[in-house]
């Protein structure tokens, strides 16, 4: 039991090494994939099941073996399959080890090709990580029923054993880890305290309790060390900034390649259906709240009239919708669509011109053609800010 | 030794019994109406005291003070005076606590509902009741020493232990973060600004978790779970530690609320690293509950009061290990703003707290009526109904957290943000309509929990006066050759108090100093001034309606929060911000940029019908600011306490605010004209639309170096 205990706190000890060093490759540097919260979950709940599923499978061998030693001497059989399933599940908690290795390139590979992502997980990681976890709570189950199996069957032996010969009860492992004494030896620890009826004993702190408490002060120091002394880790800040970094790179990379790269300058007027359609759902979405589902206008200007207060050819409008005229109330969309999206909501308000919507906003601003993008006769703008 | 009889005060507990049973259930159908006020807007019926902004903290503040604060005193003075073996010190103090609180909950409902609030959440209450707090709670404690004093018992026991650093505790940040400044009888203004209100108020919001829901609740723990069980307590050195241990490290995890705020990096280090370390001293009171119950757990079967402790306190153990993960950066990252924050309290409060009482009620009332309880197949239902209830609270929540965080920061892959932010509000509405279902399945239990109990104090009779004896206290106490060391302080009540506020003392006196007085924590921002007269009044307009609740103003340096929302929010910004207005739930979008995003009359048409503006929108109207006015008679007194609170108004700004404040209000009344729009300047929505404009607008002209330079303080 000693040795299992010492196990368990090594790793523990290494676990928490290694996502120190984690951190450490992840100050200066951008991050890896790794830094994604929701692939360090997964991981970190990977890791803990894989220490679980470790722990569980060592007791349920140590149990098989006693029962094998105990069938032996009674001359039973069919133990042997037992252990042969036992081992295949121990054989496949390796292979899922690897998955998760193959599952972790993967990642890295998805994060060059930038294929659909969930929140920057790629999707295949997603699965592959999911399908690990799913993986190792059926393993923990299975283990936790052959469990239950070899205890009912002590349990059983115990309870003949007991009629038979009073002979001196096993430990339980629930007992051995929480360093239970027997209750028939409770009186031995009863302080002698009374209150109002209430007895308190002296039993000995969880040993897991206290090593769990020592590690979490030891993560404390080594935490507040990375970010505060050693500065290996980056704070709000820098942070900030790398995650700003890498996003642009990958922005740059992705746009490169792309063929939406438009811009005020490149800009075509749309007329096919399908381009119109996808801007008509997103000024239905965010431009109607200020200049109406139909274009009328309301809080913003009418967009069907004739009469444009920053141009009304695709150029202008596409750059008024891109960089907004924000002291007149028009915020900038450009962090909220991309410019395919601009170009399709710029063509889509070109298209509403002369549709005459029932309750038009007064028209303002200057009086636009197409045929003749010269300005013309100027209105009354008193109307406007 | 001679005997001495004496008689256990049982009315008193009665009272509290009963006060549990009422605030409960007012405060859980109040918490009912909002949840289903988030997915159906029309329920806030147009009318101020039922919208959300003012309903939350009255929901808040019942379930808190009024149902968990009664349950505290039922269960101390039941408790208290059987392991102390003596009467409570004074009937008559008694009668002052019992009543005296039920005003101040009487007096907090009706003020919250009417809009006079400090801004502060779970600290909302003006300060004439904050004074009527401190004077209750000072009665409650001389009523309790004087009962530990007087004791017929030795020692005092652990449930003693974690009652005394509960009082010391509470006294203490009740009264630092209630420091503020009066102008009317039912307003006063925050005496710290920006980082530092922050930093105090979370400081008191985290301890106010720790100290008024969790010490009293353990030692309620540590008094009725063995008695239940009937099962001596497991660990007596287990006690030792996790309570110093929790009191200790409890107090200094406050800043893991405002990480990746403006509060300096170091001092959100702290509240991560101390929640970590959090984790083994709060499973010590879970391990202590449980493992008393070996030997016993054929009863939890049959026991209901064992079986609503048991649920407890694993309640207790998975939500204070929730919480020190929320306290790792990563996980705040996403966790933070969302749902998923209500689905970590609401495991605490319906199962830890909930749970807890009901435990200690089905407990209380068969003793103290004689009797026993009317029926044991409604008290399981009730469990059922209950672990039902919680279980389909709390996951959907979890679920809409968790898929709205990762709606906001997601992106396409040519660089935008991939959801408007009503998009990821309205894809979670279903979490919502799933989570009022849990929170109503919890409430038919709690109903029929109250007909059972009704029906056993029907079959039993009240016994007033509970007869005991005990010989008294003998002058000097021998102490025992091979005591444990940790004797010497249970025989002294005084010491253990003084002790216990040393160790809560040194927390957050090291969080705090530094952030009050060494200057480089908030690096000052010239171009950021005082608000406006007409501001002003607009800011505490939005404090009175609770806007708060639902809109941050902390834009935190993540990449989709600066895309969406704009530049990173600076502590320099808020140096003028009594009280600041953070807030922690991001219902509706940050407005910590707003000024200047959409013209007036967009404000205009959006509070009086936000679903003409925002198709969609679950926020309620704000109708009655276009009927009610300013109330200008109060501005010279607003300027004054400001700059009593460090605001730099010139000298006798008082006699010409107003006329300032009437100018302002007539240009935006004009601009509004501009866009069909009549409005007199003198209503509110005026004041508030300016406030509103003026959000963010200072840091915008700042010069670039303050802004960014910042990074570059030593020591920062």
């Amino acid at each position: 039991m000693q040795k299992i205990l010492k196990n368990s706190m090594i790793t523990t000890g290494l676990l928490l090494c290694s996502t120190s060093s984690l951190w450490a490759a992840d100050g200066p540097k951008p991050p890896s994939s790794l830094s994604n919260p929701f692939v360090e979950i997964l991981a970190v709940v990977i890791v803990g099941l894989a220490i679980v599923i470790g722990f569980l499978a060592k007791l349920v061998i140590d149990a098989a073996f006693l029962r094998m030693d105990k069938e032996k001497k009674a001359g039973g059989s069919g133990i042997a399959s037992t252990l042969l399933t036992i081992f295949f599940l121990l054989f496949s908690v390796n292979v899922f080890s690897q998955d998760m290795a193959a599952s972790d390139s993967t990642a890295g590979a998805a994060k060059v090709t930038l294929a659909s992502q969930l929140s920057g997980v790629s999707e295949t990681a997603y699965y592959l990580l999911s399908t690990v976890v799913v993986l190792e709570v059926l393993i923990i189950a299975a283990l936790l029923l052959m469990l239950k199996t070899f205890i009912a069957s002590e349990k059983k032996a115990l309870a003949t054993a007991a009629v038979a010969e009073n002979s001196i009860p096993t430990v339980h492992w629930w007992d051995k880890v929480n360093n239970f004494k027997p209750i028939h030896q409770e009186v031995d620890l009863d302080l002698g305290h009374d209150y109002d009826g209430i007895r308190e004993l002296d039993n000995n702190l969880p040993p897991w309790w206290l090593y769990g408490f020592y590690c979490c002060v030891i993560f404390a120091v080594i935490y507040l060390w990375e970010y505060h002394v050693s500065k290996s880790a980056p704070l709000s800040k820098e942070e900030y900034e790398i995650s700003v970094a890498k996003a642009d790179a990958e922005k740059a990379a992705y746009l490169e390649k792309a063929a939406n790269n438009v811009d005020e300058n490149t800009v075509k007027l749309f007329k096919d259906p399908e381009n119109l359609a996808a801007g008509k759902k997103n000024f239905e979405t965010v431009c109607a709240a200020c200049h109406t589902a139909t274009g009328a206008g309301n809080v913003g200007p009418n967009l069907t009239d004739d009469y444009w207060l920053h141009g009304g050819s695709i150029k202008d409008v596409f750059k008024t919708i891109k960089y907004g005229w924000q002291e007149k109330g028009m915020k900038s969309w450009k962090d909220d669509f991309s410019p395919i999206q601009l170009a399709q909501l710029a063509s889509y308000v070109k298209s509403l011109h002369g549709t005459n919507p029932t309750n038009p906003k007064a028209p303002q601003g200057v009086l636009f053609s197409d045929a003749d993008s010269s300005a013309a006769t100027k209105i009354d703008t008193t109307l406007k800010k | 030794m001679q005997v001495e009889k004496f008689y256990y005060d049982n009315k008193t507990v009665k009272w509290f019994a009963y006060a549990v049973l009422v605030w409960g259930l007012v405060g859980m159908l109040v918490g009912l109406w909002i949840a289903v006020e988030m997915y159906y807007p029309p329920l806030s019926m147009g009318f101020a005291p039922t919208t959300f902004g003012r309903m939350r903290p009255v929901h808040t503040n019942a379930v808190i003070f009024a149902f968990v604060g009664n349950g505290i005193f039922m269960g101390v003075y039941y408790s208290l005076q059987r392991l102390c073996k003596a009467r409570m010190f004074s009937d008559a103090l008694s009668k002052i606590h019992f009543w005296g609180w039920q005003l101040i909950i009487l007096a907090a409902a009706l003020t919250l509902w009417t809009g006079h609030t400090t801004g502060k959440e779970y600290a909302e209450l003006e300060w004439p009741i904050d004074i009527a707090i401190t004077l209750v709670w000072v009665v409650f404690g001389i009523n309790m020493f004087g009962t530990i004093i007087k004791r017929r018992e030795a020692h005092i026991y652990v449930a003693i232990w974690f009652y005394i650093a509960t009082w010391v505790t509470v006294a203490m940040l009740h009264i630092v973060n209630s420091m503020e400044l009066p102008i009317s009888f039912l307003k006063s203004y925050s005496m710290y600004a920006g980082v530092q209100d922050a930093l105090v108020q979370w400081w008191y919001g985290h301890n106010a978790v720790a100290f008024f829901l969790t010490t009293p609740y353990l030692g309620l723990m540590y008094y009725f779970l063995p008695k239940a069980a009937n099962r001596p307590v497991y660990s007596y050195r287990l006690s030792i530690i996790h309570f110093w241990a929790l009191i200790f490290i409890y107090i200094w995890a406050g800043p893991h609320h405002l990480l990746y705020t403006a509060l300096p990096d170091w001092a959100q280090s702290l509240g991560t690293v101390f929640s970590i370390m959090l984790i083994a001293p709060s499973w010590g009171g879970m391990l202590n509950g449980l493992f008393t119950l070996r030997g016993a757990w054929d009863k939890v079967r049959e026991e209901p009061v064992l079986k609503f402790l048991v649920v407890a306190v694993t309640c207790y153990g998975m939500a204070t290990f929730e919480g020190p993960l929320l306290s790792l950066k990563n996980v705040n990252a996403i966790s933070h703003f969302t749902d998923w924050t209500i689905a970590h309290v609401h495991i605490g409060a319906l199962g830890w707290n909930g749970f807890m009482t009901f435990g200690v009620l089905y407990f209380l009332i068969p003793k103290m009526w004689n009797t026993q309880l009317y029926s044991k197949k409604l008290a399981g239902t009730h469990f059922w109904l209950g672990t039902i209830g919680i279980v389909l609270y709390a996951i959907p929540l979890y679920w809409a957290g968790f898929t709205q965080a990762m709606m906001w920061k997601t992106f396409t892959p040519e660089g935008q943000l991939k959801f408007q932010f009503l998009e990821t509000v309205t894809h979670i509405l279903p979490m919502y309509v799933a989570r009022s279902i849990g929170g109503a399945i919890y409430i038919v239990g709690v109903v029929i929990m109250t007909y059972n109990l009704i029906k056993t104090i029907g079959q039993g009779s009240f016994v007033s006066d509970e007869a005991a004896e005990a010989a008294p206290l003998p002058k000097v106490i021998v102490p025992h050759s091979n005591e444990h060391w940790h004797r010497w302080i249970e025989r002294r009540p005084m010491q253990m108090l003084v002790l216990s506020l040393i160790a809560v003392a040194i927390g957050g006196a090291i969080e705090m100093i530094p952030t009050f007085l060494v200057k480089s924590n908030i690096p000052t921002i010239s171009s950021v001034k005082p608000y406006t007269p007409l501001e002003l009044h607009g800011r505490d307009i939005y404090i009175r309606e609770g806007c708060y609740l639902c809109h941050s103003q902390m834009v935190r340096p993540f990449r989709d929060e600066v895309a969406r929302y704009g530049e990173y929010s600076k502590a320099g910004e808020f140096i003028y911000d009594h009280p600041f207005q953070w807030g922690s739930k991001r219902t509706g979008p940050d407005l910590a940029r707003l000024g200047g995003k959409y013209p007036d009359s967009w404000h205009y048409n959006h509070m009086m019908d936000p679903q003409s503006m925002s198709p969609g929108s679950i926020m309620p109207a704000y109708g009655w600011l276009y009927e009610d006015e300013i109330n200008a008679f109060q501005t010279p007194k607003m300027i004054w306490a400001m700059r009593k609170l460090g605001v730099p108004y010139p000298e006798g700004y008082e006699d010409k605010c107003n006329k300032d404040m009437q100018k302002q209000a007539t240009e935006i009344a004009e601009r509004l004209k501009g866009d069909k729009l009549v409005v007199k300047p003198e209503k509110e929505i005026v004041a508030l639309i300016a406030y509103l404009q003026r959000l963010g607008k200072d840091i915008k002209a700042a010069p670039k170096e303050q802004i960014t330079g910042d990074a570059a303080i030593p020591g920062n």
